[in-house]
């Protein structure tokens, strides 16, 4: 009966299992060998690096905030995407498909510039708030994939029990939909949380200070490349790993109704 | 169950109905009704016709053509609340569909508080007293995956009845259950029945036919092939097709 469907899994770095254990396992490797080398770089070899780190530290609260904001905006355009993906109504079907054909057939890095200098254009926003938008816009077209296959992957037979009982489509969608396409939903969702996160770094590119951002500068500066990039890239690859956990645990909160 | 009774309007009446499925004729000019208090048994083999029927009562399907009016209303029509009608046809189905990500009770306390405006306190009152006329009352906490199939199908049953339905349709409820589990669901819908239940009941259990039904229908090919009294159907049938498909299946 409820046994979970595999839907697409997207690249991105590896959502733990709860059949991985301890720190024997990819995850518990990468995360510990990033933050040991950090602490290591950080405390021993201290010269560059702790100058290094101290310059890319609001880099990073600056990643974050694209990231946090453009995972909530990505997740209300997909929801809105997805239900119009599934939609009977042909108008509003037929303006969601376009949506995600057009942006899934434009690279981000192109979008990006598109719709930030677009944006400048025509209205007066911020920098950031460009990318946001930039990076919700497009990543809203994939989270609706993702939406859209986790609500045709619930039977039909809950659609058709909820109707019986009178429910309409939107109490039928609200009600019994969604709260268990969230479930086989999480999975590759947090996929596109990683590689949203990981695509961040291209805002760099328009005048926003994110962490790679900073790391330019600073190695700019001080044509300490190398070692600036060293840390750019541990520090990016610790993040990655923590927000995958984060992932991996909602996914088990949410499983809790299933028989193992 | 007698002849002598007053006529009353019938609660559920289908008028030469008929729906395809591209070029398959799954219902060919069907006309059948149900008078309140009725329990008819729906047979015939794979692919007849028997499912479509039943769902099209409640418009799971949209039929094609003809007309089909449950409680006074026409259910295609434009100006009817489906919605709302729907409320009053209880409907089970082969494969139990309860709501995974809902306990028990809260699959049988959603819809009235949702649909009927029932305070949570009310809901679970009525919830609990479902369950246990099923018999399952213990189970109200737990997730229906941890159920058996025969203890899920009665849950099932339980939710059509907690929005005080005035009709129930039964899509081949026992057809999924292990052997040993379908007593356990034939026995709440003989309750049932006899608490005077308006019923159409899709099944081959010919057992739970003989007992309850006061007609029994038979199916071929999307249309009604025969109908009558059980008595009538398993001492003399006309039909060779009705025949054929009782020897088959007793
Ligand atoms: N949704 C559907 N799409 C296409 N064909 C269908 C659909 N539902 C039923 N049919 C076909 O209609 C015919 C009648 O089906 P059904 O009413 O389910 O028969 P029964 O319940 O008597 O086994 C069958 O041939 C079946 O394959
Ligand atoms: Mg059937």
């Amino acid at each position: 009966m409820s046994e979970t469907r595999i839907i697409d899994v997207g690249e991105g770095a590896a959502i733990p299992s709860k059949n991985d254990w301890g720190l024997f396992n990819a995850w518990g490797i990468s995360i510990t060998g990033a933050v040991g080398v950090i602490l290591y770089l950080y405390l021993f070899e201290s010269t560059p690096y702790k100058r290094i780190a101290h310059y890319v530290a609001d880099g990073i609260i600056i990643t974050f905030e694209v990231t946090f904001m453009s995972i909530i905006c990505a997740c209300c355009i997909g929801l809105v995407v997805g239900l119009g993906r599934v939609s009977k109504n042909k108008a509003i079907n037929l303006v969601a498909s376009t949506y995600v054909e057009v942006i899934r057939g434009i690279p981000l890095l192109v979008q990006l510039f598109y719709i930030y200098y677009a944006l400048g254009r025509f209205l007066n926003v911020h920098d950031l708030t460009a990318a946001v938008i930039a990076m919700s816009v497009c990543y809203g077209a994939y989270m609706g994939e993702v939406f859209r296959a986790g609500i045709t992957a619930i039977d039909k037979g809950q659609t058709e029990a909820a109707r019986s009982l009178g429910f309409n489509t939107k109490q039928t969608m609200f009600l019994v939909i969604l709260p268990q396409a969230w479930r086989t939903i999480l999975p590759p969702v947090g996929n596109e949380f990683i590689a949203l996160l990981k695509d961040t770094s291209l805002v760099s590119i328009l005048a926003v200070s994110d962490l790679l951002r900073r790391g330019r500068e600073f190695s700019s500066e001080t044509f300490l490349y190398f070692e600036t990039y060293t840390m750019v890239a541990l520090i990016y690859l610790v993040i990655t790993l923590l927000l995958s956990k984060g992932v991996s645990i909602m996914e088990a909160r949410l499983s809790h109704y299933v028989r193992h | 169950m007698s002849a002598t009774s007053a006529p009353t309007p019938p609660i559920v009446d289908i008028r030469h109905v008929s729906k395809s499925f591209g070029a398959l004729k799954a219902l060919n000019n069907v006309s059948m009704s149900m008078s309140l208090g009725e329990k008819v048994v729906i047979i015939g083999p794979s692919g007849s016709g028997k499912s479509t029927l039943l769902r099209s009562i409640n418009k799971l399907e949209t039929v094609d053509s003809g007309t089909i009016i449950v409680d006074g209303y026409d259910i295609n029509a434009p100006t009817t609340d489906i919605n709302r009608l729907r409320m009053e046809l209880g409907m089970v189905f082969q494969s139990f569909n309860l709501f995974p990500h809902k306990t028990v009770l809260e699959n049988l306390t959603l819809a009235p508080i949702k649909l009927k405006g029932m305070s949570k306190a009310e809901a679970d009152d009525i919830g609990i007293k479902l369950l246990d006329k099923v018999g399952i009352r213990e189970k109200a906490h737990v997730y229906p995956s941890k159920l058996s199939g025969g203890q899920q199908q009665r849950v099932a049953i339980a939710r059509a009845l907690a929005m005080s339905p005035k009709i129930m349709l039964f899509d081949e409820p026992t057809s999924a259950l292990d052997p040993e589990m379908i007593g356990e669901v034939l026995d709440v819908m003989v309750t049932l029945a006899k608490e005077g239940m308006t019923m159409a009941v899709v099944t081959h259990e010919m057992g739970f036919a003989r007992e309850v039904a006061d007609r029994v229908v038979f199916m071929d090919h999307g249309g009604i092939i025969e109908e009558g009294t059980p008595e009538h159907f398993f001492q003399n049938p006309e039909h060779e097709r009705t025949k054929l498909f009782l020897s088959q299946i007793l």
